[in-house]
């Protein structure tokens, strides 16, 4: 579903993505694993046309995509949930909804839409009327998943979700995101949170420096003495 | 109280002036340097389009407005998007002066350098008011200030147009995964706001004589209640305009002529150095996050 292929990016003169190239088909959840500064949410932004790549290209669904803007990418079903959940704090949650589907111009379909999104987020419903930066950190997660599911998109880009939320809050946004991917979504997931994300993964990428060192099942990786030495720490808390 | 009224119009047009540069300040954190230029050209176009062309008063606004929506989009593409790079503040500066000074030369050549006596609405009608002959054009000065207000404060506040500007205006990246196309917005912002500067320009050249010289005597009282107001939100802009328009006619009560205009910008100094942040405080100097790009 998604090819990148021989993919260089940087910021001004330095490079950090080196010529890396993977894929995802569709239906899979693949995990991207690496430390801090390794070039993740690079890859991922670069993806989602906020970045510009030096080199290499891109394609979805076969067709070529490197060139296209965010928004084109948004109306071709491709949506981010970006690192550190990005919600609009000045808007009203009801807002940050209706913005993830600014480009639905039909008001009867963001209605419905909006009705099975209350439904699957009822404490987003409750707080619909209260401003996006009064939410607790798993809450805006909510909002920022439900956000982009607003366009009903066939393929979400998830940026460390589980950054910065409680242990058991995680485990409900990986339930979350199954529970999406069942409903036949493809999901890509950048993650630190080793164990959990490869225990839903079909395969996973490790990189390193801009990278990839190690592909594989979620299993393989998951169960790889390399990755849970580099991991350790976040294997062992899980 | 006439010449209460006559402070409050001009104040009312100040604040237009503020608002229009709130609207692309607010959504770029760019101060648009070229604004004095794009008031002083809705004024000149109108009277254009009055004197030469014979057009009817309403028409040559609409028409200058339409003259000023383009200039806006014609400096947002060379100025600010092929030239200016917003992540650096001396560049869009720089770009953005030297805007002003072609338009300001431009006009000069086919405007001429002499003043030209913009006529009233109405001709310039009294009405008896508070015991006092009130000029309708004034009046409508205000009202139509406070429409245009009103009017933007309502997109902003409860359009989808307007949601979208608010979120650029937050973080133009993230709108962007939304579906917004953050340039298209920040393009129709400096298109909106130069269509205010036509209103603001063409409705206070009867009160300044219109002249190329207006990007200096006018644009800078623009850019003044801007920073007292607080820049980026409308009840800042008009606050901003109405104080200044105050200012200026109780100072010029008691001032004579020449010394008026210093007077007030010691005040306008004073009160800048006093509040940085305008009336309403507001981060100035924040940089442009936003990427020039091609739309
Ligand atoms: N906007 C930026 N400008 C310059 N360098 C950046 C920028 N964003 C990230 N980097 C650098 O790129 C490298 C990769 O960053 P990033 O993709 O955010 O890593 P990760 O998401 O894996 O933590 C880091 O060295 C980081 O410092
Ligand atoms: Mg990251």
């Amino acid at each position: 579903m998604l090819q990148v292929k021989n993919l260089t990016v940087g910021y001004g003169k330095t490079e950090v993505v080196h010529n890396i190239s993977f894929h995802v088909e569709r239906g899979e959840i693949v995990t991207v694993l690496g430390a801090n500064g390794a070039g993740k949410s690079t890859i991922l932004n670069t993806v989602v046309a906020l970045h510009k790549a030096k080199s290499g290209s891109i394609s979805f669904d076969g067709k070529d995509i490197t060139n296209d803007r965010p928004d084109q990418l948004v109306r071709k079903g491709i949506r981010i949930v970006p690192e550190g959940r990005q919600i609009f704090p000045q808007h009203s949650v009801m807002e940050n909804i209706l913005l993830g589907a600014h480009i639905v111009k039909d008001q009867k379909k963001i209605n419905a839409q909006m009705q099975s999104i209350f439904a699957r987020f009822p404490r987003l419903e409750e707080r619909k009327d209260q401003l996006g930066g009064t939410l607790s950190g798993g809450e805006q997660q909510m909002l920022a998943i439900a956000r982009a599911l607003m366009t009903e998109p066939s393929f979400l880009i998830l940026d460390e979700p589980s950054l910065g939320l409680a242990p058991i809050i995680v485990t409900e946004v990986f339930d979350l995101l199954k529970q999406i991917n069942d409903s036949g979504v493809t999901v890509l997931l950048v993650e630190q949170m080793a164990n959990s994300a490869l225990k839903i993964s079909d395969r996973a990428y490790v990189i390193e420096t801009g990278n990839i060192v190690l592909e594989g099942t979620g299993e393989e990786i998951r169960t790889n003495p390399d990755v849970a030495k580099a991991y350790l720490g976040n294997v062992q808390k899980m | 109280m006439q010449e209460l009224i006559f402070a409050l119009a001009n104040g009312s047009m100040y604040a237009l002036m503020a608002l229009a540069i709130g609207i692309i300040y607010s959504t770029t954190r760019i101060i648009n340097f070229a604004h004095g230029s794009v008031i002083m050209i809705g004024a000149m176009t109108s009277y254009w389009f009055i004197s030469t062309v014979q057009m009817n008063y309403i028409l040559a606004i609409l028409s200058a407005i339409v003259i000023n929506i383009l200039l806006s989009i014609l400096i947002y593409k060379t100025a600010v998007e092929k030239l200016g790079d917003l992540t650096n503040n001396s560049s869009w500066i720089v770009t953005l002066f030297g805007a002003s000074i072609i338009i300001d030369n431009i006009a000069r050549m086919i405007f001429g350098t002499e003043p030209k006596a913009f006529p009233f609405l109405f001709n310039g009608m009294d009405i008896r008011m508070f015991g006092a002959n009130i000029m309708v054009h004034e009046i409508l000065m205000i009202v139509i200030a406070i429409s245009i207000g009103i009017a933007y404060q309502f997109v902003i506040q409860k359009t989808s147009f307007g949601r979208a500007v608010r979120a650029v205006s937050y973080k133009p990246d993230t709108a962007r995964i939304m579906g917004i196309r953050s340039n298209v917005v920040v393009l129709t912002c400096f298109a909106i706001s130069g269509g205010v500067a036509a209103i603001a320009g063409a409705l206070i050249a009867p009160l300044t004589f219109a002249s190329y010289t207006m990007t200096y005597a006018v644009g800078i009282k623009a850019f003044a209640a801007a920073l007292i107001g607080g820049l980026g939100n409308t009840k800042g802009a008009f606050i901003g305009g109405i104080a200044l328009g105050l200012l200026e006619g109780f100072v010029g009560l008691m001032i004579p002529g020449g010394l008026k205009d210093a007077v007030i910008f010691l005040i306008m100094i004073f009160v800048i150095i006093v509040l940085p942040g305008g009336i309403l405080g507001a981060k100035i100097f924040n940089k442009g996050n936003i990427a020039a790009e091609k739309i």
